[in-house]
């Protein structure tokens, strides 16, 4: 997996790709983590990249949503496709985020 | 270890010595072989000319005295030739000679019979000095002393010239060695030359036997003199003199080059050679040269053994000095060398020590800032490296074995939470139902549960926590327990849900979430009220049909928003409709190669299996599960709940 980030906007763009499992969500929890420990409220995660989502994976998205919450933050996703789509839908956290069809359609939400 | 004291016996030290001692003795042995042979060769150089030189002064010397000798009958001869001498003047003529000359020991004027005196057939006066010093006369010649046959009258004659004769032990003078000169004289008369006579000088050959015979060289070299025979004039040896010649000496000895100079030497020639020795076996050296006027012939002898004695003594002495020298270097190397060793055998008993496993063992302190202390450093480094090695890996092989427990841990409670009684009722003909759970090792936190709540009614459900290990199996423990507790009477699945995710909810600080797919089901009626949280949908297999994935109401998972709600959904089955539950370990399982097994491949492997009963279906896909997994390692728990319908009028025939 690999994950990178940066500011656009009040946006934080954070983007992934590989897979997302056991193995890397400690990874990508840290890099959201960061974020929100310097303050940023609102984020954007985009999934085009992700070809593999396990549920350590999901359980990331739980964690920033519990984290996100408690600041009044917001949490967007783009990018969701194949199988991450699939997984989003199945386990009902397609409904816990804004899902925007495009990377720029999301930063434009949070603008 | 029999190997490591077989290499110490030749150890090092033993080498380098032996390796500097023996290319220094080579390098000895070369210097001292050349010096030797140069010595040698000096030395027979310079005997060589100093024989040489001692062997042409005693010519030289014999020269001298013979010439000396050979003036006066030249200078007589010449008188009588030239006029006529009257008997007196002859006779003090001759008187003279001797008188005159210490050297000549007598002298005669020898004629021809009848020729100085027609009357007197012999006529020879002859005057020699007598034992009293006085001059004595006598008249030689008579019929028994008939001069004319002797050597000295007759050679001249013969010859036609003067000569000096063989030496000879003069039987009339006293048994003294002598040699004669004789000079011939003639009648002129005219062109015409008539042989008259001879005019003699003997000289006595005593002083110079003695003085040859005492010439020494070196320890026993000597001098020797022989005739032109060979015959030994001169000997150190007196025994020899005019008794042996060279000739029958090498004869005798068995020495033929000892011949082929004697030959030599009467030839007139001169030279060096080497010969053996007549007395030992030893070698001499031998230097020759001719005495010209009497073709005599003088040599010098030198045993090989003396010229070289010297040589052989500072041969010994550089043989001394070598040994000497020897012996210290040996000393100084064996030094050396131990004390190169020494540290090392210290060492090599410590890493010795080293390898049985003692990694506390002190190295021994190097002062030397060489080889040996870098050495020394490296092995102790690499003791301090084993030993951080070893604690990290009893560090790791201990942190493991605890990771080990805990999963132990957490498969005993999640094995020890789930109904594993099959059939799980015997009694109820309306329904069959098998579930099984394969862990992964790490545990994964996978759940399944069915119970009859009432008489007609069958809760069950399957279930999948995000987490792995301790975590999610107390997770399950706490999930599988809610809904057993909740589930009663009147309660839809979706009911038991919300109740269950509201207490989830709580204290969720470690964000866990768990997927749930549960129903009721009527086994009197055959209708099935189900409900999802997130959760694979099951796979429908009716008694006449294809199987196909049962559509599932959207639902979020448990865990993650207190209020969620939940939808139920109601399907009717009839008898002989399968079900099958399963989590995503089924359908994700995956090969060596990442591929996964899929829904697609799920429904394929379940279409011939509309009469297979749910222990039979669970067995065969567990078994399609593992061979495509083809011994990758399992990621996920699988579980499986096969439900078969066999419906009320099984439970009526039942009855009846």
């Amino acid at each position: 997996m690999e994950c990178t980030s940066h500011k656009e906007n009040k946006a934080v763009v954070i983007k992934v790709t590989g897979r997302l499992d056991a193995v890397t969500a400690p990874e990508f929890d840290k890099a959201c983590g960061n974020w929100i420990d310097q303050g940023e409220t609102c984020l954007v995660v985009d999934l085009a990249g992700v070809e593999y989502i396990s549920s350590a994976g999901l359980r990331c998205f739980l964690v920033l949503h519990k984290r996100l919450k408690a600041v009044a933050g917001t949490l967007d996703l783009s990018g969701l496709q194949g199988m991450v789509q699939e997984v989003f839908d199945i386990s009902g956290f397609a409904t816990l985020f804004p899902v925007h069809p495009s990377l720029e359609k999301a930063i434009e939400a949070t603008g | 270890m029999p190997r490591f004291r077989k290499t110490r016996k030749h150890g090092l030290a033993f080498r380098l010595s032996l390796l500097i001692l023996t290319s220094t003795t080579l390098i000895f042995l070369a210097a001292f072989g050349y010096n030797h042979y140069h010595s040698r060769q000096l030395v027979l150089k310079n005997v060589q000319e100093v024989a040489m030189n001692r062997a042409q002064s005693v010519v030289l010397q014999i020269e001298t005295r013979l010439r000396s000798v050979e003036g006066l009958p030249r200078m007589v001869s010449r008188h009588l030739e030239n006029k006529l001498v009257k008997e007196d003047l002859l006779l003090s003529l001759v008187h003279d000679m001797v008188a005159s000359s210490p050297e000549i020991f007598g002298a005669s004027a020898a004629f021809e019979p009848h020729a100085f005196d027609p009357a007197r057939r012999f006529y020879a006066p002859y005057y020699y000095h007598a034992k009293d010093g006085e001059v004595s006369f006598v008249q030689l010649g008579s019929e028994s002393y008939n001069y004319f046959l002797w050597d000295w009258y007759m050679i001249p004659r013969e010859l036609d010239q003067p000569v000096w004769s063989e030496p000879y032990f003069d039987e009339g003078g006293g048994g003294i060695l002598m040699a004669t000169y004789s000079h011939p004289f003639y009648e002129m008369s005219g062109e015409l030359r008539r042989f008259r006579g001879v005019v003699t000088a003997d000289i006595s050959l005593d002083a110079l036997v003695v003085e040859i015979g005492n010439i020494s060289l070196y320890k026993t070299g000597y001098a020797f003199l022989i005739s032109r025979n060979g015959a030994f004039l001169a000997h150190p040896d007196k025994e020899r003199i005019m008794r042996e010649s060279i000739f029958s000496m090498a004869a005798a000895s068995e020495l033929p080059e000892l011949r082929t100079i004697g030959r030599k030497m009467v030839q007139g020639q001169s030279g060096f050679a080497a010969v053996n020795s007549v007395h030992a076996d030893s070698r001499s050296l031998l230097a020759y040269a001719p005495v010209a006027p009497a073709g005599w012939s003088v040599g010098v002898m030198i045993p090989e053994h003396e010229l070289f004695a010297d040589v052989r003594s500072l041969n010994r002495m550089v043989l001394v000095i070598g040994a000497a020298g020897f012996t210290l270097l040996l000393l100084v190397v064996v030094a050396i060398a131990r004390s190169i060793t020494r540290p090392l055998h210290s060492l090599v008993r410590t890493t010795a020590e080293i390898a049985k496993g003692n990694l506390e063992v002190e190295l021994p302190v190097v002062r030397s800032n060489d080889e040996v202390q870098v050495l020394t450093r490296s092995v102790d480094e690499m003791r301090l490296a084993l030993k951080e090695y070893i604690a990290d890996i009893t560090e790791t092989s201990r942190a493991k074995e605890r990771i080990e427990s805990e999963l132990k841990i957490a498969r005993a409670i999640q094995m020890n939470f789930l109904p594993k009684h099959f059939p799980p009722f015997p009694e109820q003909p309306a329904f069959d139902l098998f579930a099984t759970l394969e862990s992964a090792r790490e545990v994964g936190g996978d759940l399944y549960d069915f119970f009859m709540f009432d008489d007609c009614h069958l809760f069950f459900s399957v279930g999948d926590v995000s987490d792995k290990g301790v975590p999610a199996a107390l997770f399950m423990a706490v999930t599988k327990t809610l809904m057993k507790g909740i589930v009663e009477q009147g309660m839809t699945p979706a009911d038991v849900l919300e109740k269950v995710n509201f207490e989830l909810c709580q204290n969720n600080e470690s964000a866990m979430f768990v997927t749930v797919a549960c129903g009721i089901l009527d086994i009197s009626t055959g209708e099935l009220i189900y409900s999802n949280a997130g959760h694979n949908p099951p796979v429908l297999l009716r008694s006449k049909g294809a199987p196909k994935m049962l559509p599932m109401p959207p639902g979020r998972v448990l865990g993650v928003l207190e209020d969620d709600i939940f939808i139920n959904r109601t399907i009717q089955l009839s008898p002989g409709d399968r079900l099958l539950f399963y989590t995503d370990g089924v359908t994700e399982a995956m090969d060596n190669e990442l591929n996964l097994f899929s829904e697609d491949r799920l429904l394929e492997e379940m279409a011939d299996m509309t009469r297979a009963e749910p222990r039979q279906m669970v067995e065969q896909l567990m078994a399609a599960v593992h061979a495509h997994a083809a011994g990758a390692d399992q990621s996920d728990d699988i579980t499986m709940l096969a439900l078969h319908y066999k419906g009320t009028s099984a439970l009526a025939k039942n009855t009846k």
